[in-house]
């Protein structure tokens, strides 16, 4: 099989490391590129944390292009899970990698726009607020066509918020660029607080992924401990939310996941419930769907398929 | 006097081409480049119309970038005149020249970097939707740095609006980039209908274009005399206004206008959607934004916009500077 091409928008922030640390070791995936955005931390710093952690999965090799410094028109919020400088109380070494001159939206144009001409189109995952994607959509709409589909984590259906009462993070930091997104008619894969709050990574998981993740057990532990929201009245059970891993979990094992295929829509209008997604679930609309939200996760195998992934780094020869 | 380095985010449209037929004349104004929008009429039509009106200013160095095809958030609105489209050959005579490869929004966030890396911040004339700019300031911090101030044609706020009751065309058409545009901390200069449609100009201004203009009178003349911009009962005397010129002249000739610092900001939902508001009277605990031009000399405008159209019937037109 051939591998699946994909860029990584995100915003590092511990859930993010978890998702690329998965992805540099599953060799179905080619990464492009990965675009860090003003999200869980400001710019600079999730530029920092994604060179950080290219050097710690030995995946130097990857491009690292910085994106947009501040969300489209609101002012930028910051995540509240994610410690001082977004890695917990993790510090890593300082990178010697460098950020790529072409800017993250500049590289996505680009790069979408050679993938359309190939027809080789391109999955982009996005882990972070979407200004990246639909700033590149705003100046180039030509560029959809080198995109197979995006799978994305955010906005919360069924599930109230975790930043609002009624928004998930990274919709509300920037719900135009969310709205941008789904107007677009891009096939879209949502994985929002609905999935995420399945797959709880609690304190016996921990545990075990700090057995078998070789080399990066010591920092892998140290974010997954960090991530422990210890809070039995939301979630039911010690721990925190796998959000953004999962976005990698859905492209390796799909089979894991059970979709339900509907329209979208994102509020950026209401300040009351601004960054709420609203799914029409019956039909209520009379518009076309424009995504597919995951309602239900196979959390057991989904623990079982990180463990496995990330044993990867306790082998001898990591690419 | 040095030169003012001006890039010109236009969607040509009858005023963007006067607008830019102005600037390209005025030896006072460097042009480095037109970041085109959609806007008046599709982006399409607009660029083509931007490289028609370089084309026959005679100014081919001068490079036109295709930008954003519509609004950030909303939905698209196209101009009053809409029905003009592309500029037909018999009103403007086909250019020689072609956009660039590189997008508006590369154009200018790449230009206002260099700029704010030289420590020359540059001017950007605004005379369309500010979808462009939006795009442009949301990249990187640099963007800002490098814009010393942006001349921007839109709003109204003691005067009614001119597309719906209450809003001016460019602000309507994305009154989101408009706001990120208020706020993005450049210094911003607005020039509002109240103050254009203190200026009309009349048949017998045409004329003078077609008269002494050369080709690029003449399509100006063309494009004015063909579409009729007058309406008496809101101005109460003949003539109609061309907006968009309003930015050259100030860059030009500040004195012929006068201002009133203000916060401005703009409705981005329902049905006043895109109405600016001008916070005269420090009731907002805000900090001006922006320079509202609330009056213009309107004899005084009108000469000077003649006289600029004058030089491509005289002379060569006003050559590159020798920037390399």
């Amino acid at each position: 099989m051939s591998s699946i091409p994909i860029i990584v928008d995100c915003d590092p922030g511990i859930d993010d490391t978890i998702a690329l640390l998965t992805a540099f070791v599953s060799p179905e995936l080619d990464i492009l590129g990965i675009t860090p955005v003003c999200g869980n931390q400001p710019l600079e710093r999730t530029v920092r944390n994604a060179l950080q952690v290219c050097e710690l999965g030995r995946r130097t090799d990857i491009p690292v292009h910085a994106g947009c410094f501040r969300p489209m028109l609101r002012e930028p919020i910051y995540g509240q899970f994610h410690g001082q400088a977004g890695l917990g109380n993790t510090v890593l070494p300082d990178p010697i990698k460098t950020v790529e001159p072409k800017s993250a939206v500049d590289f996505l144009i680009d790069t979408l726009t050679v993938a359309a001409a190939l027809q080789k189109r391109i999955t982009i995952c996005c882990l972070g607020p979407m200004t990246n994607l639909a700033v590149a959509l705003r100046m180039n709409p030509q560029i959809s066509e080198g995109i197979q589909r995006i799978v994305m984590m955010g906005g919360a259906y069924r599930e109230p918020g975790n930043r609002t009462m009624t928004a998930e993070f990274n919709v509300l930091a920037d719900p135009h660029a969310a709205h941008v997104v789904f107007s677009s008619g891009i096939p879209i894969v949502a994985l929002a607080l609905d999935a995420t709050h399945q797959v709880m990574l609690k304190p016996e998981h921990v545990a075990q992924f700090s057995n078998v993740s070789g080399r990066i057990s010591q920092t892998l532990a140290e974010l997954m401990a960090f991530w422990d929201r210890n809070d039995m009245r939301r979630y039911g059970s010690r721990g925190g939310p796998l959000h953004d891993p999962l976005v990698i979990a859905y492209l390796l094992a799909p089979h894991l996941f059970t979709t339900e295929r509907t329209r979208v829509f994102v509020e950026h209008e209401s300040e009351l419930c601004m960054g709420q997604t609203i799914a029409d679930w019956y039909g209520k609309s009379g518009l076309e769907p424009n995504a597919d939200i995951v309602t239900k996760v196979d959390a057991e195998g989904i623990i079982a398929f990180f463990l496995d992934r990330l044993s990867r780094y306790a082998e001898k020869a990591v690419a | 006097m040095s030169r003012q380095r001006v890039i010109i985010d236009a969607d040509p449209g009858l005023d963007d081409a006067a607008a830019i037929l102005m600037a390209l004349a005025s030896p006072e104004i460097d042009v480095l480049g037109l970041s085109v929008v959609a806007g008046n009429v599709p982006l399409q039509d607009t660029v083509a119309n931007a490289c028609k009106v370089v084309g026959v200013s005679g100014r081919t160095d001068v490079p036109v970038y295709a930008g954003a095809a519509g609004p950030l958030v909303r939905g698209q609105v196209f101009g009053k005149y809409a029905r003009i489209g592309a500029f037909s050959d018999d009103l403007v005579a086909r250019g020689g020249i072609t956009p660039s490869e590189e997008n508006a929004v590369r154009f200018i966030v790449r230009s206002a970097r260099e700029a704010a890396g030289a420590g020359e911040p540059i001017t950007i004339c605004a005379i369309g939707p500010m979808t462009n700019l939006a795009l442009a300031l949301i990249q990187h911090p640099d963007v800002a740095r490098g814009v010393r101030q942006i001349v921007s044609m839109g709003g109204a706020f003691t005067a009614l609006g001119h597309r719906t009751p209450w809003a001016e065309f460019n602000v309507l058409a994305d009154p989101h980039a408009a706001e990120i545009v208020y706020r993005s901390g450049v210094p911003i200069v607005v020039m509002p209908l109240d103050m254009t449609f203190q200026a009309l100009f009349t048949a017998e201004h045409f004329r003078s274009f077609g008269d002494r203009g050369g080709a690029a009178g003449r399509a100006l003349y063309n494009l004015f005399s063909t579409f009729d911009r007058s309406d008496i009962t809101r101005f109460g005397r003949p003539g109609g206004p061309i907006h968009d010129a309003t930015t050259i002249a100030w860059l030009i000739r500040p004195d012929l206008f006068t201002s009133r610092k203000a916060s401005v900001g703009t409705q981005l939902t329902g049905l006043t959607m895109g109405y600016t508001y001008a916070d005269f009277y420090q009731k907002m605990d805000r900090e001006p934004n922006a320079t509202v031009i609330t009056d213009v000399d309107e004899a005084g405008f009108i000469d000077l916009l003649i006289e600029r159209i004058s030089l491509y019937g005289s002379v060569a037109p006003n050559p590159k500077s020798p920037r390399g």
